[in-house]
């Protein structure tokens, strides 16, 4: 047969399907839609937390290192990175001491930030009186933070020491980006340039001093190219002692990475799941379809087409409408993103929105054909078992399948599922997953769809009401196309109700994350006796979440007997820190809300002074629930038995420690405190103040503008998942009302002879309904046990969130899925009610 | 009238499910059709007669016993083969029409033509058009046509591709008397042109003496033949 009469027969053959063949494009641009829409919102909301993330790390990359930088560095980013910025940066802990009588006097321990070029490349500097720090800092000024002002007594404008050499202050840092926590902190900051600190002369051997270099990339790079600039350099600087971190905007913010990771991999299944509806729309609808054809696909075979040349010839139809509604799907798609800015407008600036992305928008016309041809596949190969004798016998039986088209069309689909599912979550393994989840519900659907109408023509006919009767054994004639119905209707719960599920736990993570009186403001160096004060200060000013914990500050003399300098020889480097580092240690009676015993009891052994390890610590430190720890307090030795190993919620932001001692051990040892709070704006000028004249040797360190960056990025990306979700469910919804609609569309007929054997419309109604129940009844309850699973699947093992399923989400499925399909499958029912029967009888 | 044959049932049998148990349709059937022949299979309903003409044409696979159709075993073809088979060698009027409702007149003529690969098709489609008298209704629909102007579109369907053999069920079934006859004789004088074997199921006696032979039919089995 050749192309144009392929062509000429499609285009006639469509002649009196357009309205379905047009319900069929809607179906499809739906589905398209939701993907491209999604493919398009997760490049979007990527883009967005990526320009708001980078303000935390102010930059798109930072080298950091304990030793100098390589040489060659800045030639190799010049190659890498053509047109970016970069600022080299030096941080090392020094001595600042207030000028008496034009030399240093007493003095602070503060840290040290040489900057070599413009600072931050990301965010912003907020200095008082306002400047940029390139300007404000010549070789004989400085900017500190303010904390250090009240501690040494100065003001803008006097002149402190470092090194010996005396600098002005020429302003005070409000907030500077790229700073959170207090877990590395020394004391306050004082900022100065690279000339600066070559003056005072600082960098003699021995200085402890992290070296940076911070890269911007242009304006015009994504984030392929800031991947490939990371790669590039671990390529060129190999490094494997690990002593050269390279970190980008993702690594910056480990609360954010772990829920962008979360809602990147939701985002994923969104698209997956948006997928399949399209391909369940389409089977559903092609199959309605081709069983009103019949009739004309007999007369074909019969004047002497061949099957697979009538099977081309719908594919060719299928392909040519999938075509259009992918255009059309792609199209309505590329809005989603567009109308995310005024969804999140924090989340996503609209000059960060491009409505024509290409590439989404190829994919998605690419998947929608695709989609659209191997779901499409199934309920076509039915040509071949259509019966040319049916141009003779109405009742012509349908010839028996070919074993071969059969295997060849499960191959398909569950190649083109597998594709489509690797090509929109870039995970083979992940996809292999999702095509063996859907092919077991699929077969648990068939099955239980198969047990049900076994079941049903079981049932004595005397025993049920008439219209139950009529509406059991139309679920149960032959040909009433049950199974697939009910596959299809069950797969849509279960794609609807997995959105639901998850998206409703993803919401409540976010919700749990970052609690909004996470502490924005931290206070080192508070003397016990001065902790009563201070938190009075703090609640005057009308600080939240106070809390405040007692620090001993300690080094590790022994583990199990072995000295630390033994074990220092043959130690990596990275773990050389747990070794060395000066710990801090602190008392507490009970584990914190947000700590998790993993191993061990928690002060359990009442012969010995006990210590519980934080896990990565202990992981470190080599050390498990046995181990003898010595730790070395200003010359006091403490012998401490490790009891317990904690898993510590560090992206809670509260106070925790990887050491934690027993109490009534260490209580006598010199310590101070360190205390958190969550102040507002103007409760933290108030607090700093006050506190900053009162009591001069506490720094105050405000996370606040850090904090509320972060919550403010947690809560787009809520509204992201709550906005994708919702879109995903309704298509969901609407596309399966679609294939409910679809099955009864074909029905007319049997409405005519039932109403012309004296079959009210009331009657009819009632017999369709009970048959649609019991489809919407079976399909909720698989699919919604589907659901469960595949949800407990993805949240557990992809998102790492706990989740306990739900019955009441069982009942609610199977109500759906009942409820949906009565109404969906009633109303579209209603125009073949309607009509006279003799219309259709005559048809 | 020459003698080779073109169709030959030997022993057909033909059995249905029905309920849990078979029925007999056709019960052990001999006939053969000569090439040019005409051929009217005459019984009541239910007597096997459309059964027999859709085992003759491979739309059906017979229960036992064989057809062969100019000489090749139809048991031994497969579908795509028997597809094949019906393109050029056989042609069908039906008595329900059975025209393609997307199709117009003129495009339901043209189809067999088309895919037997007819050179000059148009014009061969309007030269049918014209004998059937329905040049002027080429471009309707078959809704928009009567009973006897879709039957006639039917006949020159059947008749485009220049089909050795016809087989028509029932082709004045569901028309007026007047216009059955008008329809068969229509039938009769383009078989007669094309020296085409017709082989014409009925129930109508007076259908069936139109025939050169006439085959009667009853409960599957053949009860008479006359010339």
């Amino acid at each position: 047969m050749n192309l144009r009469l392929h062509l000429s027969t499609m285009v006639r053959e469509s002649r009196g399907s357009r309205g379905r063949l047009l319900f069929f494009t809607a179906c499809l641009a739906i589905g398209v839609a939701a993907v491209v829409g999604v493919t398009g919102a997760v490049d979007a909301i990527e883009e967005g937390v990526r320009a708001q993330a980078r303000d935390l790390l102010a930059a798109d990359l930072v080298l950091s290192s304990r030793e100098p930088l390589p040489d060659e560095l800045p030639d190799v980013l010049d190659e890498l990175a053509p047109g970016h910025t970069r600022t080299g940066i030096l941080e090392l802990p020094s001595m600042a001491a207030v000028a008496v009588d034009g030399s240093p006097g007493p003095s602070r321990l503060v840290e040290l930030k040489a900057v070599d070029g413009s600072f931050p490349l990301y965010g912003e500097l907020t200095c008082e009186p306002a400047g940029a720090l390139h300007e404000l800092l010549t070789d004989t000024t400085v900017v500190v933070a303010p904390e250090l002002l009240s501690a040494l007594q100065v003001a803008l404008g006097d002149t402190i020491y470092l090194g010996g050499e005396p600098y002005t202050i020429a302003a005070a840092v409000i907030a500077e980006p790229s700073r959170l926590g207090f877990s590395f902190t020394l004391g306050p900051r004082v900022f100065l340039s690279r000339a600066g600190l070559d003056r005072a002369g600082l960098l003699a051997y021995g200085s402890r001093v992290r070296y940076r270099s911070m890269v911007k990339l242009p304006e015009s790079a994504g984030a392929d190219q800031l991947n490939l600039l990371r790669s590039g350099l671990r390529e060129a600087f190999p490094d494997p002692r690990e002593r050269l971190s390279i970190e980008t905007w993702d690594d910056a913010q480990p609360a954010v990475r772990r829920q962008l990771r979360s809602v990147r991999r939701y985002l994923g299944l969104v698209a997956l799941l948006s997928l399949l509806l399209g391909g369940i729309g389409v089977s559903q609808i092609v199959r309605a379809w081709l069983a009103s054809r019949t009739a004309a696909v007999a007369v074909l075979r019969c004047i002497g087409f061949r099957p697979r040349e009538i099977l081309t010839l719908y594919l060719g139809h299928v392909g040519l409408l999938a075509l259009i509604g992918s255009l059309l799907g792609a199209a309505l798609g590329s809005l989603l993103p567009a109308l995310l800015p005024y969804l999140a407008p924090d989340l996503i600036p609209p000059e960060l929105i491009s409505a024509w992305q290409p590439w989404a928008f190829a994919r998605g016309l690419g998947l929608g054909l695709g989609v659209a041809l191997v779901f499409s596949l199934p309920p076509l190969t039915s040509v071949y078992r259509v019966s040319p004798a049916l141009v003779l016998r109405a009742e012509a039986e349908p010839l028996p399948p070919s074993r071969s088209v059969q295997l060849a069309c499960a191959a398909t689909l569950l190649a083109g599922i597998f594709g489509s599912a690797w090509s929109q979550g870039d995970d083979a393994a992940l996809a292999g997953w999702f095509t063996a989840g859907l092919v077991i519900t699929g077969a648990a659907l068939a099955g239980g769809a198969l047990l049900v109408m076994k079941l049903v023509g079981r049932i004595p006919r005397g025993s049920v009401p008439p219209t139950l009767r009529q509406g059991l054994s139309a679920l149960a004639r032959p040909g009433a196309g049950t199974t697939g119905a009910v596959t299809a209707l069950g797969l849509g719960v279960l794609v609807v109700m997995t959105m639901t599920l998850v998206a409703e736990r993803l919401d409540q993570e976010f919700a749990d994350a970052l609690p909004e009186d996470a502490p924005s403001a931290f206070l080192v160096d508070v003397q016990p006796d001065q902790w009563p004060g201070v938190r009075q200060v703090l609640a005057d000013s009308d600080a939240r979440s106070i809390d405040s914990v007692p620090v001993v500050m300690a080094r590790l003399s022994s583990v199990d007997g072995v000295g630390v300098d033994e074990l220092l020889v043959d130690r990596e480097r990275r773990a050389r820190w747990v070794l060395t580092r000066e710990q801090r240690l602190t008392w507490r009676q009970e584990l914190q809300q947000d700590t998790q015993l993993l191993d061990g009891e928690l002060w359990s052994d009442p012969e010995r002074a006990e210590v519980s390890l934080e896990r990565s610590f202990a992981e470190s430190l080599h050390a498990e629930v046995g181990t003898e720890l010595v730790f070395d307090v200003q010359g006091v030795l403490f012998e401490l038995l490790v009891t317990s190993i904690r898993e510590v919620e560090w992206r809670s932001f509260a106070i925790n420690f990887f050491v934690v001692v027993e109490p009534g051990v260490i209580e006598d040892a010199p310590h101070f405190r360190i205390a958190a709070a969550r102040l507002d704006g103007d409760s933290e000028d108030l607090a700093r103040n006050q506190l900053a004249g009162d009591y001069p040797n506490v720094t105050f360190i405000s996370v606040r503008v850090i904090i509320e960056k972060v919550l403010e990025l947690m809560r787009s990306l809520a509204v992201g998942v709550r906005v994708l979700g919702s879109f995903t469910i309704l298509t969901g919804l609407v596309v399966l009302a679609g294939a409910i609609a679809s099955t009864s569309l074909r029905r007319s007929h049997e409405v005519a002879l039932l109403k012309t054997l004296g079959v009210t419309r009331r009657g009819v109604a009632a017999l369709f309904a009970v048959e649609y129940a019991l489809h919407g009844l079976i399909a909720g309850t698989i699919g919604g046990l589907g659901a469960l699973a595949l949800s407990w699947g993805f949240l557990v093992h992809v998102a790492d969130v706990s989740f306990s399923p739900s019955l009441l989400a069982l009942g609610l499925a199977m109500f759906t899925g009942t409820a949906l399909a009565v109404l969906c499958g009633l109303a579209a029912s209603r125009s073949a009610m309607a009509a006279p029967p003799v219309m259709t009888l005559r048809a | 009238m020459s003698s080779s044959p073109r169709i030959v049932c030997s022993q057909l049998v033909k059995r249905l499910p029905s309920g849990d148990e078979l029925i007999t349709i056709l019960d052990g059937v001999d006939l053969t059709v000569a090439a040019g022949e005409c051929v009217a299979l005459l019984g009541p309903s239910g007597s096997g007669k459309s059964t027999l003409l859709g085992l003759m044409a491979g739309l059906d696979r017979p229960t036992a016993g064989s057809v062969s159709v100019d000489g090749r075993d139809l048991s031994r073809l497969d579908e795509d083969e028997l597809a094949l088979l019906r393109r050029g060698t056989i042609g069908f009027v039906f008595q329900s029409f059975q025209l393609l409702g997307n199709l117009t007149a003129r495009e339901n003529v043209l189809l067999p033509l088309e895919l037997t690969g007819v050179a000059a098709a148009g014009r061969r489609v309007e030269e049918l058009l014209d004998l059937v008298g329905l040049s002027e209704r080429g471009h309707h629909y078959p809704a928009q046509l009567s009973g006897g102007e879709q039957q006639r579109v039917a006949v020159a369907r059947a008749f485009g591709p220049r089909p050795p053999i016809l087989l028509a069920d029932e082709p004045t079934g569901n028309l007026d008397s007047e216009t059955g006859a008008r329809v068969l004789q229509l039938l009769l004088d383009m078989r007669q042109q094309a020296d085409t074997a017709l082989v014409l199921v009925t129930h109508d006696e007076a259908v069936a003496r139109r025939a050169s032979r006439c085959v009667r039919l009853e409960a599957g089995r053949i009860v008479s033949e006359s010339s």
